[in-house]
């Protein structure tokens, strides 16, 4: 049904992705701004403080904020460049209907005639197939109101089971990992607690280029002396000077971290006291990692022995330290595994919860934590509440207004919900913030999906690769037309300020939202007239929960610079550090510093398993993927911003020259890696800094250039991440012309 | 004037290549839409180590004494500005003998454009565009008490080396306080190829091979 | 007084006598020369004694030196000579004519200059022969009508008065004023609210001469409007003010931005000399090998550098002199160098033989810098 428009260069006229370069009034010196509008970049989870200069309903370039505490006026090349994304000739003004006949595949419908089309499928397709064939799809770069709006919308006015959002790429293992040993998700430090740890330890992480600003966290904590030790395949930028990389091998960290504990307990480099008084656990992870003695785990990792006992001596015999892991650890089929285990060399080091100690995940997207609490899971309620807890559902039924029983149960994860698709199960999509097209793994499957909707509506600003698909497509809002809170990679919650009306039809997505909820006929519940009265109703459907906002206000946000969550009381200045010794929690209620009710950390046993596809004679190579600086996610944004594209124009294939000799392929040939789900063609990037096993190739681009046709669609068992870390590919030299 | 106090501090060692210098330069108002820092790839083959360059204002620069039309000037706090519009000719003489390789040559505008320091934000009190976003604060305008504390292993130095010439700047550049080195020898570092961790040579060599014979 | 300073004024001295003779002679032993004019001829004078004696110090600097004497000498090379006439004749009009560098760094700024260039030219053209006394009109004996105009004492065609062509001939002025009116306003606006100039402008070096401009144009205009409209209502008193903005003008001349209207043709030396180098043998980095402008460009450097007491002489003798090195490698050696101070034990150095390849940068956007579209009209043959 969904067929996506062939791209053919009417539908690129009319849709783009056009590079939009500074021009007209964005490049006059003589212009005063009508306001500067303190707010936050609209991308990755750091959340950078930035002012937009507004100049008649536009913006029209930035300014940075200094005084905001995390990033003090830095800001990465996204972050310069983001005032491009507004009045941008591809924004979506209109809403649109699917029409082949029409240029562009696409014909403008009155936003009211849109809505009442989107009303009348989803009770078509509910009152056929039952309402769980209506699924919705969100994202994790919605403020938090609109996160909860979705959950509410989902459960409440079209009671289906099956809603998920596009965190599931992100940090959810992270997330499974930190419920499983501190009963908490959420980074456990401010990173301010970086700056003055003796060893700052970085595993699958690449801050330089996909959490700029904590760089210069890292590099102030090495000023004032400390270690850092990264982990990665490849020699990324903070790599090339730390003080000790470790190359491992993709998908083998959990080797590594429990050869790391295996010497930590060889050489006493533990914190009995701590691990007796506020852990369970650790004999059987003892128990667990005693055979992973360095010549094990040096096999396995591909990592000299020497280089980890190194790493095992400054780690063990540190007085504070930090880790930090990104997706490196989590995107594999062991992911929440990964976590466990480095998770526990803090917990046997007892460095946490302490100044100077800690441990984080960094989460990816804007609002990658908020996005992640506040019930667009699958399986959760807002406040990290549980949908399958009784206890739960009651109380977050009482504020609906609606009974337990009335609310569905947990529904199926993101990928999950394709394959439902296939099946059958599900007929028709909404989805929002959300281009699982470009994004997901073994993305032509996802295509296929698609084409097999019977109706699918689309929210956007800009008409992305999934939204091809739509049948109707409805006009949304950016970052800077709304207002709203994140909550950002320390976990601090933060306030997106509005500094710009949505042009034309476009709507902020909340209002898109409820106008669907009124043609339903079933506004109750959602007649919200502004965010703020969205996040007073979260504040109280938080209350008593994990994520706890509802001590949090608009205006304790802008006073303190934001508030970190919990925040359970209107006098209480939030918790910036988490598992302070003599801290309270809710669920420990005095008896210890961690979330669970003995108060006590939970050792787990994390054992090693290789990637769900091995490399073998006929796919002897491991291909991971990754990010660039310059752009973002599918893109959906930054490959519409012309400086951003410039710096990084078209995705390459990282190849050692080992590998690439053998294989007789110069720097900038064309090169074909296929696996056994795809094959892409893309000119070879010859560098030393990458493992001669390994090839990287960045996952912005969509249709043939999308690496995303080769990656594997096998997920962890716990938090249902893809591997999108390692895969088994081939690789050759590019017969003809290539793509 | 810029004020006194405020100094530009470079460290090139912390550079991660991300660029947002390069994107923010272009909306200095002395030069929008033209980025006037430089940020070049060493040698990407064998490295990701990048090299920032802003201009940094010598005492005597040697691309206002080697410019014919003496179209290039220095303020009363020591900043060399771009070429005069009027008088500027083109002729790359400049670009040419900058021993930091700094000025850029617009060709079609027939001028020669450079960092100024944001002399727009920098002459208000502000900091320049580069140093305010740069993530890893390779990049870093400020008062020496501030560099001081934020950097206890660091020493600032504003003197370079090139062969038998040693040129005196108006920015520091970060040098290891256990070294001692008073000044950047820069033509040391003719036959340098880039530092840094490297993979290949030591913990992985053969690996690849070792694979493929199992 | 220094041999630079005396060759200055000898060269200023034989300018100006030149001009004297030319005004004695033009005006046919001045026969034709207005007395009321005589203030006007001496700032004239003392102008080109300045303009000719800043001119002759500027061109004895070591690098201006250089650039002027190989600029005719490859001009004038036989090898390039016709192709140089050919651009000669293309460069001339399009960059001092239609000022095209100027159209690329902004529409406004290209009218701006347009207006004020031309319109002080046609001003010029018209008054300096007038007080000169080179040209001057009599009316036809025969018929008072009609006008014939003289060039130097000679009879030259005629015209009647009441035509358009009289009216337009004689308003020139207005229309000069009017067009450097209309450009002193561009020039004023863009220099209020442009932020980027408000940092950089100077009141003596930016804004006196836009004064100056608009003072001689707006006295002009009301001298026209005296005597047309006002039957010559404080004529002579507007006289004196006018007269007194051009004398002050032109006594300036010689020290201001006005300057830049003789220095600038020089420009046209450069696009030789840098053509010819291009044609000819290029200068090759001597650490990454990559070409990066013409080898006499090096050695000229290498000259001047050395007049200006620079010592970036090499002990490495494969590399002699640090011009030998192109931009790029420049700018990487100075992060490398700085490298080099911070290594530790564990951080190698990539140590290989033969040449290093040429840094590349980061950017490869638009027009963006070293090795792109820029570099590589300027220093890449």
């Amino acid at each position: 049904m969904a067929q996506a428009t062939e791209n053919t260069l009417e539908f690129i006229e009319h849709f783009g992705p056009h590079p939009a370069y500074a021009a007209g009034v964005r490049l006059e010196t003589g212009v005063e701004p009508d306001k500067l509008v303190k707010t936050h970049c609209c991308f990755c989870g750091q959340q950078c403080g930035i002012q937009l200069k507004v100049k008649d309903n536009e913006v029209i370039g930035f300014e940075p904020w200094e005084e905001f505490p995390f990033n003090r006026g830095m800001l990465c090349p996204k972050g310069v460049k983001r005032y491009l994304q507004g009045s941008h000739p591809d924004r979506l003004l209109h809403a649109y209907q699917r029409d082949p006949a029409s240029e562009g595949g696409f014909r403008e419908l009155a936003y009211d005639q849109a809505i009442a089309l989107v009303a009348a499928e989803i009770q078509r397709i509910q009152s056929t197939h039952g309402n769980d064939a209506f699924g919705v799809l969100t994202g994790a770069s919605l403020t938090t109101e609109k996160a909860y709006l979705m959950g509410k919308f989902a459960r409440m006015c079209l009671k289906t089971a099956n809603i998920d959002y596009n965190g599931r790429l992100c940090m959810v293992s992270a997330g499974a990992a930190n419920k499983k040993a501190f009963g908490i998700d959420r980074a456990a430090n401010p990173w301010s607690d970086i700056l003055k740890a003796e060893v700052v330890w970085i595993s699958g992480a690449n801050i330089a280029e996909c959490a700029p600003i904590t760089t210069n966290y890292v590099w102030q904590a090495r000023e004032y002396g400390a270690k850092i030790i990264v982990v990665d395949p490849r020699i990324t930028p903070i790599a090339r000077t730390c003080d000790l990389f470790l190359p491992v091998k993709p998908g083998r960290d959990i080797a590594l971290f429990n050869g790391i504990l295996h010497l930590m307990i060889e050489n006493d480099w533990l914190d009995h006291d701590f691990i007796t008084k506020h852990t369970v656990g650790f004999e059987a992870v003892a128990e667990h990692v005693h055979e992973w003695n360095p010549k094990k785990t040096a096999e396995v990792t591909g990592i000299s022995e020497r280089a980890i006992r190194q790493a095992a001596e400054w780690w063990g015999q540190a007085k504070s330290s930090f880790l930090l892991h990104a997706r490196g650890i989590e995107h594999h089929t062991h992911g929440v595994q990964n976590c466990l285990g480095a998770i526990n060399m803090v917990l046997a080091s007892g460095r946490i919860g302490r100044e100077n100690c800690g441990y984080a995940t960094i989460t990816g997207q804007a609002n990658g934590q908020g996005g992640r609490e506040h019930g667009q899971k699958c399986d959760q309620l807002p406040g990290a509440r549980d949908i399958s807890n009784p206890e739960h559902r009651a109380y977050v039924a009482g504020v609906w207004g609606i009974t337990p029983e009335e609310m569905p149960q947990a529904g199926v994860d993101a990928y999950e919900m394709f394959r439902l698709i296939d099946r059958g199960e599900i007929r028709g999509l909404l989805s929002i913030c959300f281009n699982p097209k470009v994004s997901l793994p073994d993305n032509s499957f996802i295509t296929r999906c698609l084409e097999k909707l019977e109706f699918y509506v689309a929210i956007d600003f800009f008409l992305n690769e999934t939204a091809e698909h739509a049948d109707i497509v409805l006009p949304g809002s950016l970052q800077e037309e709304d207002e709203g809170v994140v909550t950002q990679i320390e976990g601090r919650v933060i306030k997106i300020n509005k500094a710009v009306d949505p042009p034309g039809d476009a709507k902020q997505d909340w209002r898109i939202i409820q106008d669907i909820a009124k043609a339903l006929e079933r506004e109750k519940g959602f007649t919200f007239s502004s965010p703020r009265e969205i996040f007073n109703e979260l504040r109280i459907a938080s209350k008593g929960g994990i994520a706890d906002y509802s001590g949090i206000t608009y205006e304790k946000i802008e006073k303190q610079y934001g508030v970190f969550w919990p925040c359970p009381s209107d006098d209480h200045p939030g918790t910036p550090r988490l598992f302070e010794l003599g801290s309270l929690n809710p669920i420990a209620k005095g008896s210890g510093p961690f979330y669970f009710p003995d108060g006590r950390a939970r050792f787990n046993v994390a054992p090693y398993t290789p990637p769900a596809e091995d490399t073998d004679e006929e796919y002897p190579l491991m291909l991971t993927t990754g990010r660039v600086v310059s752009q973002f996610l599918s893109g959906t944004q930054t490959r519409r911003i012309g400086p951003l594209v410039d710096q990084y124009p078209e995705p390459l294939i990282e190849i050692h020259p080992q590998l690439a000799q053998k294989l007789g392929i110069a720097n900038g040939d064309l090169t074909t890696v296929e696996s056994r789900r795809g094959d892409i063609t893309l000119p070879a990037m010859v560098v030393t800094t990458i493992r001669p096993d390994t090839v990287f190739v960045p996952y912005h681009w969509p249709g043939r250039k999308s690496i995303n046709q080769l990656t594997i669609s096998a997920q962890d068992p716990i938090s249902k991440i893809p591997e999108y870390k390692v895969c088994a590919v081939r690789v050759r030299k590019a017969t003809g012309n290539g793509s | 004037m810029v004020p006194e106090q405020n100094e530009f501090f470079m460290d090139p060692n912390r550079c991660i290549g991300c660029q947002a210098c390069v994107q923010a330069c272009s909306e200095c108002e002395t030069h929008k839409g033209y980025s006037m820092i430089h940020l070049d790839y060493v040698d990407r083959a064998h490295s990701i180590q990048t090299a920032p360059v802003v201009c940094l204002h010598c005492d005597s620069p040697t691309c206002a004494e080697v410019c014919p039309a003496d179209a290039i000037k220095k303020t009363a706090d020591g900043v060399v500005q771009t070429a005069l519009k009027p008088r500027c000719i083109g002729c790359n003489n400049c670009v040419l003998a900058c021993p930091f390789g700094v000025p850029k040559m617009k060709t079609e505008f027939k001028l020669m454009m450079k960092c100024d320091m944001c002399y727009d934000r920098t002459s208000e009190g502000l900091k320049p565009m580069c140093a305010t976003v740069c993530p890893s604060q390779a990049l870093f305008f400020g008062t020496r008490e501030e560099i001081e504390l934020l950097r206890p292993r660091s020493v600032a130095t504003n003197q370079f080396r090139f062969g038998e010439q040693t040129i005196t700047t108006k920015v520091n550049m970060m040098l290891p306080k256990s070294g001692k080195a008073e000044y950047v020898d820069v033509t040391a570092a003719m036959s340098e190829r880039g530092s840094g961790k490297t993979i290949s040579l030591n913990i992985l060599d053969g690996m690849y091979n070792e694979e493929q014979s199992q | 007084m220094s041999k630079e300073t005396i060759r200055a004024g000898a060269w200023g001295t034989l300018f100006t006598l030149i001009v004297a003779g030319l005004i004695v002679l033009g005006s046919r032993n001045l026969a034709h020369f207005d007395a009321a004019l005589v203030g006007y001829t001496f700032a004239v004078l003392f102008a080109t004694f300045g303009i000719t004696y800043r001119y002759s110090m500027w061109l004895q600097r070591p690098p201006t030196a250089l650039y002027w004497k190989r600029g005719w000498q490859v001009f004038l090379r036989p090898r390039h000579l016709v192709q140089n006439i050919k651009e000669w004749f293309i460069r001339v009009p399009s960059d001092f004519g239609l000022n095209l560098f100027i159209l690329q760094r902004g529409k406004l700024r290209w009218a701006t200059h347009m207006l004020l260039m031309w319109g002080c030219m046609i001003a010029i053209a018209i008054t300096f022969p007038l007080v000169f006394g080179w040209i001057h009109f009599e009316t036809l004996p025969n018929n008072f009508d009609w006008y014939r105009a003289y060039l130097f004492g000679f009879p030259t065609f005629a015209f009647p008065i009441h035509s358009i062509f009289g009216f337009l001939v004689f308003h020139g002025l207005v229309w000069a004023s009017i067009m450097v009116t209309a450009g002193v306003m561009l020039a004023m606006r863009r220099r209020m609210r442009d932020h980027g100039a408000a940092a950089l402008q100077q009141f003596g070096e930016d804004f006196l001469p836009l004064i100056l401009l608009f003072a001689i144009s707006v006295t002009g205009l009301m001298l026209t409007a005296s005597y047309t409209w006002m039957k010559g209502y404080a004529y002579d008193f507007l006289a004196i003010i006018h007269a007194i903005t051009v004398i002050f003008t032109l006594l300036w001349l010689p020290f201001g931005k006005f300057f830049h209207i003789f220095q600038r043709p020089a420009q046209l030396g450069v696009s030789f000399y840098k053509d010819v180098g291009q044609r000819e043998e290029p200068a090759n980095c001597r650490r990454c090998g990559a070409p990066f402008t013409s080898r006499m460009h090096v050695e000229d450097l290498i000259k001047v550098e050395r007049q200006l007491g620079y010592r970036y002489e090499m002990k490495d003798n494969s590399i002699e002199h640090y011009q030998w090195i192109c931009p790029p490698c420049r700018r990487s050696m100075l992060a490398l160098a700085q490298g080099q101070l911070w290594r530790t034990e564990s951080s190698a150095s990539l140590d290989m033989e033969g040449l290093v390849p040429t840094p590349v940068l980061g950017n490869p956007g638009p027009n963006q810098g070293p090795l792109g579209e820029e570099d590589r009209t300027n220093f890449h043959p």
